[in-house]
């Protein structure tokens, strides 16, 4: 069977044949017709703007889920779902690393998900989600979800009594949903209450199910952005043609983040080195709850929105904290207009309130 | 113990000083390494056909670094002379009087910079190409001997080596082991720096991306030396550290990489791992010089910040718990009081001078205890807390560590009475809600005292008899 032809413009474009790279693309080119994808890829340009720095979030956020991978592995290596807090004793007393490798798998993952709120808001205020990206925003929403489920399961894998305290405290919330509450909670626990069998449906889902759902649609998330483009906000979009600037993102953009990739690396060891992550007694389920015990930060705003409706009024909290998720997804279906219009304006200022409660909420919770 | 407590909470006196310390050992190398940049970057100019493109570039690297290293290091290098006074008076005072002409010297260099740069600066328009080449020259020679003299202090500090308090030769305590290594250390870590802040100059040339990669390129260079000699310095600046610390940082349970990795370690690590970070990022800036961004080129400098943090943090780690290896401990016992059983045991308060009138095993008793022999490293809830620490402690469990706290290799033997140890035991557990008053453990500990001399006369008389 002949080879595929590669292409002239290929041909103009990649190193001549004497060249090692030369002969290596031209090896794959004739084996596999992918020209058009890796021309598509080499025009991907990011406007450049007073905001490009908000461009960064995203691909910060898919480090730090990289780095999550990668310790995460690591950390499968010798964790037990059936000796859950011998295992993970043993990585931190014993195991060669293991104590900043599991240290260093706690901060990532609490940066992940400030960077991943970083990204969501950011391409919110900057209307990135209008059409044609609607469902770059849908799938980058439910990834957000799926980020918070994985904080949310990995956060009892070590089964000590904080985080045994906190996942029964958090499942408990879920029992208050109406209608299918208690049915869910039972589902997501296993039984009556949390025990061992929790531990095995959030393990599995942990580093089973959730990394496939993750992968799959941050693979859609991504391919919707290669084939799109990069969103550019209306100040830069009314700008005449030859004032616009943009910067190849393969690989002028890409080298301009491996810095700060690398500061982030190093922030996490140093994370690692002078707050390493502690592991609490056992979790004794017949104990009481540690006195005050909270969610973590990025839990903690509902947690304490839902207290200020407490007993009856229970049901008016939880239907608030729906509707706030619900309104973020649904934004690219009420705002649509470019330049932005009064809708957008509405839109703005409900991104704004919803921010900043959480950041009041959030340290009001801390503090309180 | 014979100065003022100067008791902060959570962070505790010493971190104060970590803080200050680690942000001006970043400003003050990148001072010194920053000086050779721009001598070396004078004569460079000189040979290119770019010159006085390159000298308008330099001028803008002048003005940041002047702004940054003159303004910042002396803001922070002050703060470290009021911080460590109010931590730790009684070392400073010794380093003050031993060292006083280093001091001296360290102070005229310091003039001498200030002086030169300042010279070279303003200058700019005025002098004389080979007065500029002079005065940048001069300037990095001058700085150089300000961590020349500094190094020497530093390094006393964890390898006193020969001196000791009979022997208080300025040259055996400033020649100390650790000197050599050290020197070359900090001195190729200076080059790197100042080729960082070179990068992150570069990125703030617009419009001519030819003349950014040739600066790039230059600035990147002087990565290189510390790249490949730095690792090896360090074998020989890890052959002069004392054997305790050396188990101390194995310590963990298997190797040195063990799993509980003593914090120590963990700095070390830090340290390692910034180090190969920069290089890579460097790297990455070399294959793309024009991709290279402000942002990403700070971002490598704050890499070197956190390297900076790993090896301070490692180095004065590495002295516990002394403030001057051997000599002096932390909490101001001197190390040839230890010999002294009688001074060792006596009722700590009349000894130690800072502190009111308090009642013997009263509730205040330990709580001085506390804040005149422990405060200097722990602090109750925050860093190295004590709280966290003492958890599992019962009133006598504690009275009884104390007293041999020092085998375990990184704390200094307890300087106290029995009423002293059973006050701060008893103020220890009360930060857990405990209330075992000292005068109860106290009486618990003579009442075993008491079975156990009791048990072992029966033992005594039933073995005669059995004979």
């Amino acid at each position: 069977m002949a080879d595929y032809p590669i292409p002239p413009e290929a041909e103009k474009q990649i190193p001549p044949e004497h060249k090692l790279t030369g002969k290596v693309a031209r090896f794959l080119l004739k084996r596999y017709p992918i020209w058009p994808i890796i021309d598509h890829l080499a025009q991907k340009v990011v406007p450049v703007h007073k905001h490009t720095i908000w461009y960064n979030m995203g691909g910060i956020a898919l480090f730090f889920l990289l780095v999550q991978i990668v310790t995460g592995l690591l950390l499968m290596v010798y964790y037990r779902p059936a000796l859950p807090w011998a295992s993970v004793q043993r990585i931190v007393m014993e195991i060669s690393f293991g104590n900043i490798i599991r240290s260093i798998h706690h901060w990532s993952a609490n940066l992940m998900v400030l960077f991943l709120f970083l990204h969501m808001f950011s391409a919110f205020f900057m209307k990135a989600y209008r059409p044609p990206r609607e469902f770059t925003w849908l799938t980058g929403a439910a990834l957000m979800g799926i980020v918070l489920l994985f904080c949310f399961s990995g956060y009892l894998l070590p089964w000590d009594a904080l985080s045994f305290f906190a996942t029964r405290v958090g499942i408990s919330e879920i029992e208050k949903a109406p209608v299918i509450g208690m049915w869910l909670a039972g589902l997501v626990r296993g039984g009556p209450d949390v025990t061992i069998d929790t531990i095995g449906r959030f393990y599995v889902l942990h580093v089973t199910a959730l990394p496939l759902a993750v992968l799959m649609l941050l693979g859609i998330h991504l391919f919707f952005i290669q084939i799109q483009g990069v969103s550019e906000p209306d100040s830069f979009a009314a700008l005449p043609k030859e004032k616009k600037r943009y910067h190849k993102f393969f690989t002028e953009f890409m080298f301009g983040e491996l810095p700060v990739w690398l500061f982030f690396s190093a922030l996490l060891v140093a994370l690692a080195a002078a707050f390493p992550r502690e592991l609490a007694p056992e979790a004794d389920p017949y104990a009481s709850a540690p006195v005050g015990i909270k969610p973590e930060w990025y839990f903690l705003s509902q947690f304490q929105l839902l207290k200020l409706f407490p007993g009856e009024i229970e049901m008016v909290g939880m239907v608030l904290m729906a509707l706030i998720p619900i309104g973020m997804l649904l934004v690219p279906f009420y705002d649509r207009s470019i330049p932005t219009d009064r809708r957008g304006k509405i839109a703005t200022l409900f991104g704004i309130v919803v921010l900043t409660g959480m950041i009041i909420f959030t340290v009001w919770g801390y503090i309180s | 113990m014979n100065y003022p407590v100067w008791d902060i909470p959570f962070l505790g006196n010493g971190l104060v000083v970590a803080i200050i310390a680690i942000i001006h050992i970043l400003i003050s190398h990148l001072a010194i390494g920053g000086g050779a940049f721009l001598f070396i970057a004078e004569i460079w100019s000189n040979r290119q056909n770019n010159g006085p493109q390159i000298r308008d570039w330099l001028h803008k690297y002048a003005t940041f670094f002047l702004v940054y290293t003159t303004v910042f290091g002396a803001v922070t290098g002050v703060g470290i002379w009021f911080a460590i006074q109010l931590a730790n008076a009684e070392a400073t005072s010794l380093l003050i009087h031993q060292f006083v002409f280093a001091w001296a010297i360290e102070w005229v260099m310091f003039l001498g910079e200030l002086t030169t740069l300042y010279l070279y600066f303003y200058g700019w328009h005025k002098n004389s190409r080979s007065m500029q080449v002079f005065l940048a020259g001069a300037y990095f020679v001058i700085a150089w001997g300000s961590l020349f003299v500094i190094n020497g202090i530093l390094t006393f500090m964890l390898t006193p080596g020969a001196w000791n308090l009979d022997n208080t030769s300025i040259a055996a305590g400033f020649f100390n082991p650790g000197y050599v290594s050290s020197l070359f250390i900090r001195t190729l870590v200076m080059i790197l720096l100042a080729g960082l802040f070179g990068i992150i100059m570069a990125t703030r040339i617009k419009d001519d991306d030819n003349f950014k990669e040739k600066i790039i390129n230059f600035s990147a260079k002087w990565v290189i030396p510390a790249a490949i000699i730095v690792p090896l310095l360090m074998l020989w600046y890890w052959s002069t550290l004392p054997a305790n610390t050396i188990a101390l940082i194995k310590s963990g349970a298997t190797g040195l990489a063990g799993g509980k990795l003593e914090v120590i370690t963990r700095y070390f690590w830090l340290a390692l791992v910034s180090g190969v970070l920069i290089v890579f990022g460097t790297l990455f800036t070399i294959i793309r010089p024009k991709a290279a961004t402000t942002i990403g080129a700070i971002s490598l400098f704050l890499v070197a910040q956190f390297g900076v943090m790993g090896a301070e943090f490692f180095r004065e780690m590495a002295r516990k718990p002394y403030v001057i290896y051997g000599v002096l401990f932390s909490n101001g016992l001197w190390q040839y009081q230890t010999r002294d059983e009688q001074y060792m045991k006596a009722d700590y308060l009349d000894k130690a001078l800072w502190h009111p009138n308090i009642e013997p095993l009263g509730q205040q008793h330990g709580e001085w205890i506390f804040r005149l022999q422990c405060a200097s490293c722990h602090t109750r809830d925050g860093y190295r807390s004590i709280i966290s620490r003492t958890e599992q402690w019962t009133g006598d469990f504690g009275f009884r560590w104390l007293e041999t706290m020092d085998q375990q290799g990184v704390m200094p033997p307890f300087q106290g009475s029995d009423q002293d140890r059973a006050a701060l035991s008893s103020y220890l557990i009360s930060l857990h809600g405990e209330q075992t008053s000292a005068q109860e453990i106290l009486d618990q500990y003579r009442k075993a005292q008491a079975d156990s001399i009791s048990a072992a006369a029966t033992d005594t008389i039933a073995t005669e008899e059995l004979k």
